[in-house]
Parts: C-alpha cells; structure tokens; sequence
C-alpha cells in the first residue's frame, strides 16, 4: 500500500510534495478500506493443505457448484421463523461436535422435512460401531426431547477425510 | 400326508409382494457397510447399545428437567416432556400415600404408611388396597432396578436395598425371576393392621402370593376368603388354579383340585375367561403323558363356552404334544388339525405367551420333516399382522433357521435358492450350521458351481474362521473331478480359504490347520494347474505335522507322470517315505515303471524303501492316517 497508483482516480489518494519519485514515505492514506472478503474460504497456501470439496469451494460457488449444509423452508417468499432455524442450526452443529469427538469429517448437513429434522453426518471409522449406536441412540433422543419434534441421524462412514485437492 | 420333494416348480416361492426390502438390512440400523450388523451377536449389540444410548439420553433429561420445559409443539407431545420421578408432596398425608404409589416407590409408600399410622391418621380402604396392589405386584422389592442409579442423596439405604435386590436379580433372567415371597413381609403386616378387609385385599395377597411362588399361603388365605364370606373374582381363580399345579401333591390329585377350582367358578355364577383356559393349559404341561386328554378336554371345554383361543393356547398344545426331549415317541397329529383350523386367522396379542407359538410349531415341523406343514406355518405367519408374534430376536433367528434347514433338506434347490436370496440377510443372519445345510442340499441337487458364492457370503455373515464350514466347502470341491472352469473357480475359493487360515496363524501361537484342509487344498491346487502352490502345500504338511492322504500322494505322482519330471516323483516318494507311510512301496514301484531314473536314483530308492519295509511292519498298527 506504500505506491499510490491511480486507477480509474478511485486509487489510494496520498498527499506528496513530489510527482517524480514513487512513494517511499509513509504518509496519510484517506481511501476507504477494502478488505478482503474471508468468508468460508480456506486460503491458499504451499500446495500441502488437504481441503474437502466443501472447503475448497468459496460461498458463491453454492448453487452452482455446492449445495447448501441447511435446508428448510425459512427463506421462502411469505415464510418466517428462519432466524429460529438458524439458531438451531448452530446448536445442533456444536452438539454434534461435542457429541462425536474427533469424528466428523466434514460439515453437517441438516435437512427439515415436515416435522422432523434430518441430520446426515460424514463420520470417520475411529469409534468401534457399537459405540456409534450408542451416541447416535443418544443424540437422537436428547435433540427430539430438546426440540419437541422427531430427530433422526443419518451416518456415513468414511475411512479417513475426502479430500478434494491440496491447496 | 405326503410330504415330496418334487413339486410343482412357482408353488410354494417366497412371496413377491412381501412389504420388507430384500436387498437390506432391517432399517432399524444405519444404512452403512460398517454399520450393519454381519452376526446375530453383532446385530443384537448393536441394537441393544442404540436402547442404552436413549436410556442415557432420558437419564440427562429427567435429572435436568428445567433444560427441556420449553414446549414449541403445537398440538401438545407429552412423550417428549422430561418426566418426574421424585415425590413432590413431601408432609406426611395420604395425598401424599398416594402420589408415592403412583410413582411406583415401594419403600417410601410403606414408610409414609407407617408414619401415617404412627400419626393416628387413619388411612382409607381404597389407599390401602392400593398400597397392597404395589407390594404384591412387586414383591416388595423396589419397582424399576434399572433405574437405580436415579437416586436422591438422602437414600443410601435405598442404594444398599436396591444393590441387593440386583445381585438377586442379577442371577436369573428376569428381573422377577428371584423374588420369592418372605414370610411377614411388608405386604402381610399391613395386611394384618388393616381394621377392615374386603375381597381385593384378599384377592390381591393371593394374587400377589401366587406370582412369588407362596402357594401354600395362597390357599390357606383363600379359605380364609370364604371363611369372611366373601368371593373372589375370575383372576384369583386363575391364581388359585396355579397355585394348585404348583403344589407338591400327585398329579390326579392336583387335576381334582384344579376341577375343583372350577366348579367354584360356575357356582358363584362367574364366567371364565381366556387366562383361564391358558393357565389350565399352562399346568397341564408339566403333567407330561398325563396331561394330553384333560388338554384335549379345556380345549372343547374352551371352546363350548365359545371363548376364541389364542396363540398361546395353540402353543401350550404343541408344546404338551410334542415334547422336545422325547421327540417320536407316538407321535401324534395334533399338529395338523392344529395347522387346518389355524389357516388364514388373524390373531391379536392376548397373552404374554402369543408370541412362543411359531417357534414350537416350526420345531414340530422340523422334527416332523414336513415341508407342507411348514409352508402352512410360514403362511400363517404372513397372514395379516401375524407377523408381530414372531417375537424377540433370537426367537425369529431361531424359526427361520429351522425353516431354512428344512426348505435345504426338502425342497428343489431353485426354490431354495430363492428363499435363500429372499431371507438372507434381510430377515435373519445365517449360522454357519445353516450354511453347511445349504451346502449338503447343492451337493445333493449337485449344483457345486454355488460354492465360490456360498463361501463370498460366508466371510460376509462373520463366518471366516469357522473351521467345520471351511472343512466342508473344502471337502465337497475337492471330491470329484471337474470341468476347467469350474476347477479354476474353486481353485481361487481354496487360495482364499488358505489364506485365512494363515492369517488365523499369524495371530495364534500354535498353528492349527486340519489335516482335511490340507489335502483337500493341495487336490485342488493341482486339478486346476496350479503346480507350484500344490507342491508348498506338500511341504506344509511337513509343518504342521499332518499326514497326506494316499489319493492325495497318487495324484501327484500322476501329474509329475504328466508333467514328466522324475525329480518331482523321487520328491513324492522321499516325502511318503519320511511319513513311513505304507504306500510308499506301491509309489516306488510306479516309479520305477513309469520313469526313466538313474542307477544311483535307483539305489538311493533302494535304500529308501529298505528303510519303509523294515519299519512299515511296526509302522502299519500305530499308522494314524488323515487327522
């Protein structure tokens, strides 16, 4: 940011006494500040990260090459109570955090359907699978005593995380 | 009645519009190859760590009931409400006598009884009755030991009663099993401090009696009953008339008592009902010879009154009958008329017992080898809603077993095979016993090609260190000769099978192959080609110290004949020798004519077969061949 160049004269503006030389000085810088947008992107890096397809692929890639973690009928024409979904969304996802340590190997999709809520997860193989029914009898009963509505999961193991690139 | 094998192909095939999925596993589990169960064990774990898991999850709830009150279903779901447990009323009242009972707390309803009665406050008939109708259903024991780790801080004794009622209960199945009836009891003191009794105490002490095996005690207590002047309803009688098998008298004087019984019935005027019947029944069995024409006559009895029997009437029947430790002995065909009247009803659950019918019937068929008769069974079962009484797991396992055994004796194998894909693995998990039936059956249809499949699925179903299953695939691919292909085919099925015997080697100390195995793999290896891997085989017999068969050691020498090599039969002939085994002389012979060998070939032969001949006379009594 130290070069002031002046594209289309939206360019940083800088106060100079010189139009020769290039900046060099520190001086008042008077634009706006444009952050970069960080939202659900994993930044690239030496080529020796593993991202899923999930991770690799930026928020406006969804609908066209994602598909969303959460769907329900909030955000449709005339339809309310989508920031109540969205704060269940969020328990429900440290919930399943907390309930499955070290397990999921990705992000959880969650599905409401009439009246019940669907959650399919993607676990890794680290639990003996008795002990997976265990938590999945569990979560199951204390999340549909918790939201008064049937709750069901939907597991899918996975050896180890899919990885869709190194970046 | 005939019971053919042949019959009309289509006749009797699985049903195609059966409601269940074929292709999956019960939905009950996870849709997921390391989530579905491979084993009947497996299966059962699994579904018993899911219920844990829920009991878990209600133990979080109900001991944090202020989490879960917020109620955002519309209409009202009082099942997913937490529950409370403790009792709320805490002064000592009969209000509070109440809610104790109703909470199913055993110990603090009969203390708050005896504050109350140490208060003065006289408690009412009705409440007492109750309190009565708790201790006697539970035996005075506490209620719900698989609760008792839900306990308040101040009972500690509650924890050592409750510890002790486990390890009583921790030794029969049930967990009523162990109570028996302690004489002055909580049940029978507060039966005596009541001012007035009227005939549901009575009723129920006897009741209550009967179900912890005080049968003694029941009948005196109900002379006392008619001593008051008092009657007793339909299931005291149903009580009494157990109480009466339960005794220690003889039989025909048990069957008078029980007569008895029911002439008391008909005099006050009372109709019996179906538990009645069930539990003449229920007696009856234990009466073994004895008990065939009184059952033949409660049955008539039954049905004159025109009470429908039931699901458990029919197994007491079969179960009296057909006594499974003298299988044959006259067997009678009761079954049939059984089965003929039974075609095409729909039953609803009556009796605890509903559910133990198909099992016996399928045992009678299986022992009876009727095919027909089993069809029938099986196509009661799909009648209607039938299908609830098939009862808890083991049950089902157990009645299809016996079904599909039986379809591998009786059946084509085509339709076998289709029950076999309909069955498998969706409605139950073979055992391997199963498996080697099915096997027999394909030998027997001689449809030997299935076994490569039969042996995939094996490993599948948990069965991939079973050796008498691996002993018998082995034992039917390795006895006759066969086409290239197929050979080839089972050539791969034996490499496979030898290498989870390795792998079982690799994790035991002492390495264990059967002695069948070995031949059996070597046979194979060489019929499909396979020189080299035959010829380790040899040496492994060195290894595990097994002796090869003489066919075994003949089929060798024909393909080295074939293969033209006399170094490979000099090998032969070495290895028969260092076993002394008595063939050996004949190998040599063969050799000698077959092969062009040396002079010092010959001569070293010599030597060998000195050497056998000598000790071949000693050797031939303690010779033990195969395993």
């Amino acid at each position: 940011m130290a070069a002031p160049v002046c594209r289309r004269g939206l360019g940083p503006r800088v106060l100079s006494w010189s139009r020769q030389l290039p900046c060099t000085w520190s001086a008042l810088h008077t634009s706006a500040v444009r952050a970069k947008n960080r939202a659900a992107r994993v930044r690239v890096g030496k080529g020796d990260k593993p991202v899923t397809y999930e991770e690799a692929h930026a928020p406006h890639h969804i609908a066209h090459r994602k598909g969303w973690l959460s769907l329900h009928t909030g955000n449709l024409d005339g339809e309310d109570h989508a920031a109540e979904r969205m704060v269940e969304d969020v328990f429900l996802r440290k919930f399943m955090l907390g309930t499955f340590p070290g397990c999921l190997a990705d992000q959880l999709v969650l599905k409401r359907r009439a009246n019940q809520v669907d959650i399919c997860a993607l676990v890794l193989r680290l639990l003996p699978a008795h002990k997976f029914y265990f938590l999945v009898g569990y979560s199951e009963t204390l999340l549909s005593h918790f939201y008064k509505c049937r709750v069901r999961l939907h597991l899918q193991t996975v050896p180890s995380k899919v990885v869709y690139k190194y970046i | 009645m005939s019971s053919l094998p042949l019959k009309a192909a289509g006749k009797h095939l699985p049903p195609s519009w059966r409601i269940q999925d074929t292709t999956a596993a019960p939905y009950a589990f996870q849709d997921d190859p390391y989530l579905i169960p491979t084993s009947s064990v497996e299966s059962r774990s699994f579904l018993l760590a899911k219920k844990s898991g829920e009991k878990a999850a209600k133990f979080i709830i109900n001991l944090h009931p202020k989490y879960f009150q917020k109620d955002i279903a519309e209409p009202h779901i009082p099942c997913l409400m937490p529950e409370y447990f403790e009792p709320q009323i805490e002064d000592i009242s009969e209000a509070a006598l109440k809610e104790r009972i109703t909470l199913k707390k055993v110990k603090a309803s009969v203390d708050m009884f005896d504050q109350l009665l140490q208060a003065g406050t006289p408690v009412s008939l009705e409440t007492t009755n109750r309190l009565l109708d708790l201790l006697c259903y539970y035996g005075d024991q506490e209620a719900s030991t698989d609760y008792h780790f839900q306990q308040s801080e101040k009972s500690k004794e509650l924890e050592e009663a409750t510890e002790e009622t486990d390890e009583k209960s921790k030794k029969k199945a049930g967990h009523q099993f162990g109570v028996t009836w302690r004489a002055k009891n909580n049940a029978e003191r507060i039966f005596a401090l009541m001012p007035e009794k009227n005939a549901h105490s009575y009723c129920t002490m006897i009741r209550g009696m009967v179900k912890h095996r005080a049968p003694v005690q029941a009948l005196n207590l109900y002379t006392e009953l008619l001593n008051n002047r008092l009657r007793a309803d339909i299931h005291t009688f149903n009580a009494l008339i157990e109480a009466t098998a339960m005794t220690n008298e003889k039989l025909e004087e048990k069957w008078n008592n029980i007569l008895e019984l029911l002439k008391q019935i008909v005099a006050q005027k009372m109709k019996p009902n179906l538990q009645t019947f069930n539990t003449i029944l229920k007696c009856l069995r234990r009466f073994y010879a004895f008990g065939k024409l009184p059952a033949l006559q409660t049955l008539r009895e039954m049905k004159a009154i025109g009470i429908e029997p039931s699901l458990a009437t029919y197994h007491y029947i079969i179960q009296l009958f057909y006594h499974y430790d003298a299988p044959s002995k006259g067997s009678s065909l009761v079954i049939y008329d059984i089965m003929n009247e039974l075609t095409g009803k729909k039953f609803s659950p009556q009796d605890p017992d509903d559910d133990m019918f198909f099992q016996s019937a399928m045992r009678v068929c299986s022992s009876l080898r009727d095919l027909e008769l089993a069809y029938q069974v099986h196509g009661l079962l799909n009648t209607g809603d039938n299908r609830k009484f098939i009862g808890p797991d083991h049950r089902r396992n157990f009645y299809y077993s016996k079904f599909f055994s039986l379809l591998c004796l009786m059946e084509q194998i085509d339709v076998t095979l289709k029950w076999y894909k309909d069955l498998i693995p969706s409605v139950f998990l073979p055992h391997s016993q199963t498996l080697i039936d099915l096997l027999q059956a394909l030998d027997v249809a001689n449809r030997l090609e299935m076994i490569p499949q039969i042996w995939k699925d094996s490993k599948e179903y948990g069965h991939t260190f079973r050796s008498d299953l691996k002993e018998e695939i082995l034992k039917l691919m390795a006895r006759d000769q066969h086409p290239a292909e197929l050979q080839v085919a089972f050539a791969d099925c034996a490499a496979d099978i030898k290498s989870t015997y390795e792998s079982q080697d690799a994790r035991q100390t002492a390495p264990d192959w059967p002695a069948n195995a070995l031949n059996c793999i070597a046979v194979l290896f060489l019929r499909a080609g396979r020189i080299q891997e035959a010829w380790k085989m040899l040496g492994l017999f060195r290894k595990h110290n097994k002796i090869p068969r003489n066919e075994l050691l003949n089929e060798f020498m024909d393909s080295a004949k074939a293969s033209n090599s006399p170094a490979q039969a000099i090998e032969i002939v070495k290895l028969a020798s260092a076993f002394s085994l008595p063939v050996c002389q004949g190998l040599t012979q063969r050799l000698v004519a077959d092969f062009a060998i040396s002079q010092e070939q010959k001569e070293a032969l010599g030597n060998l077969t000195a050497l056998t001949s000598d000790s071949s006379s000693d050797s031939d009594s303690d010779i033990s061949e195969g395993k």
